[in-house]
């Protein structure tokens, strides 16, 4: 090896062990930089694809009717949400003042993003939305579609966010049985390349009576997702020697999602955390 | 060579702002067209390895900027099994392996013989892959290798190493644009003046 080729060599490794040892908040403000500077590329190619995917669409319907028909399917899924927020609310307030005599004041607000890419990773399930900082959006934040829980925001940007979907593993979610005291965490099944992708439900009870087809929902603990947001339904109940695990179907069509809606500004979380303080 | 490398830098940012655009194909397991690894893996073999680090460096950081999921911090009483992940900047290691892999075939590839090198692209992609996911099941403690993965990785190799002569197409053109001499059949005609 000539001496220049070794010399460069151990920079390379240096450089690159150098880079191995940055911090989460080092690498937050280097994706950030480098989405800055790709996003108008992004966003430009973005309404490229999306012109062109509409001049094929308009063969069959005009432009007119699919403008209203969009606006009319978000209006609808974000009604849906909130509809469901608001029984979820009305429960929770007759719990209370039935038990406490006590009403509790939450405030929430849904944001309508469509999603701009998806799966844009090799081995992790995310997908690309329209809506980021600009829009109030940050990190963490929980994501849902028509049916229930989605995923959550990985990273925020200006004008786009990335967000993890249920499917992925890293995706976890402490979830509870409708109907049942399990309560498990749920994650994506790693290498499931199958079309309607199922959820692997962990630290279920040894003997565990689930029924194919109940409910599963978000407990809210742990300070992730917010309580009571349909994940999905059991499909399967794999029993174990110490603990049992169930496969879930998710109640969202990840592989077809075209609008999403970011719960921004979840009082409820903070006012609780405000509470226990 | 500095015009020509500074060409393949300009190539591959604007393939990694292409390769969002690429859809994946759901009828082959999911398999996907790695536009920058292939671009990459093409300009590997005709620099030398000084060049070949440089690229990989700069692709490894990008790739990296664009993919890598940062923990969440959930209370540790729920979510006792967070799902670990790769450190930021691996990336830079895979692209040299598979750099280096390339850089076997050089001496092939100087002698004019490009397929061979069209063959060791799909090895080189097959590599990448196929470690990458060694080093996720490694940090997560369970291996995460499935029949599904394999096919996802061998029709995800195949596709990309069948776009390799469009790329090597290119990289030639360029070559001569900027006069930087790829082929040693080249550099003996030089010789002989």
């Amino acid at each position: 090896m000539k001496p220049l080729t070794l010399f460069v060599l151990l920079i390379f490794l240096g450089a690159t062990t150098w880079v191995l040892t940055w911090s989460p908040l080092t690498v937050r403000k280097f994706q950030e930089t480098y989405y800055r500077a790709i996003g108008p590329f992004l966003k430009s190619g973005s309404n490229i694809e999306k012109f062109s995917r509409e001049f094929v669409r308009e063969v069959e319907h005009s432009e007119n009717l699919q403008r209203k028909l969009e606006a009319i399917q978000a209006d609808y899924g974000e009604l849906k949400i909130i509809e469901g927020r608001f029984r979820e609310l009305e429960r929770e307030n007759l719990q209370l003042n039935q038990a406490l005599g006590f009403q509790k004041g939450t405030t929430f607000d849904v944001k309508a993003a469509k999603v701009i890419k998806r799966q844009p990773s090799t081995w992790w399930d995310t997908l690309t939305i329209n809506r980021g900082e600009k829009d109030d959006l940050g990190t963490q934040l929980t994501v849902l579609a028509e049916g229930g829980l989605v995923g959550r925001v990985d990273q925020a940007f200006e004008d786009a966010a990335n967000v993890l979907l249920l499917t992925d593993e890293s995706c976890q979610v402490s979830v509870y049985i409708e109907g049942s005291p399990e309560k498990g965490i749920l994650s994506g099944d790693p290498g499931d390349y199958g079309t309607t992708p199922l959820l692997r439900l962990r630290y279920l009870s040894r003997n565990a009576a689930l029924q194919q087809g109940m409910k599963v929902f978000t407990t809210g603990l742990g300070g992730i997702f917010p309580p009571d947001i349909q994940v999905g339904t059991i499909a399967e109940t794999i029993p174990g020697s110490y603990e049992s695990e169930a496969l879930v179907k998710p109640s969202v069509d990840l592989q077809n999602l075209a609008v999403v809606f970011v719960l921004a500004g979840d009082q409820t979380a903070v006012e609780e955390k405000e509470a226990e303080e | 060579m500095i015009r020509y490398l500074l060409a393949i830098f300009v190539i591959l940012l604007a393939s990694f702002v292409l390769r969002q655009f690429v859809p994946v194909f759901p009828e082959f397991y999911h398999a996907r067209f790695f536009l920058v690894l292939l671009i990459f893996i093409c300009a590997a073999v005709t620099l030398d390895a000084i060049g070949m680090l440089l690229l990989s460096f700069v692709c490894g950081l990008l790739w990296d900027a664009q993919h890598t999921i940062l923990p969440v911090v959930g209370d540790p009483e729920i979510y006792t099994d967070t799902a670990a992940t790769l450190k930021f900047g691996y990336s830079i290691f895979l692209f040299a392996i598979a750099g280096f892999v390339m850089q076997g075939v050089r001496p092939l590839f100087k002698e004019g013989k490009w397929q061979a090198s069209f063959l060791v692209t799909g090895v080189a992609v097959f590599l990448y892959l196929v470690i990458e996911l060694m080093l996720l099941s490694f940090v997560r403690g369970r291996v995460v290798l499935t029949g599904d993965t394999l096919r996802f990785i061998f029709f995800s190799s195949v596709l990309t190493m069948l776009f390799s002569p469009f790329v090597f197409l290119l990289l030639f053109k360029l070559a001569k644009t900027f006069r930087y001499e790829i082929r040693i059949k080249g550099l003996r005609h030089r010789g002989h003046h």
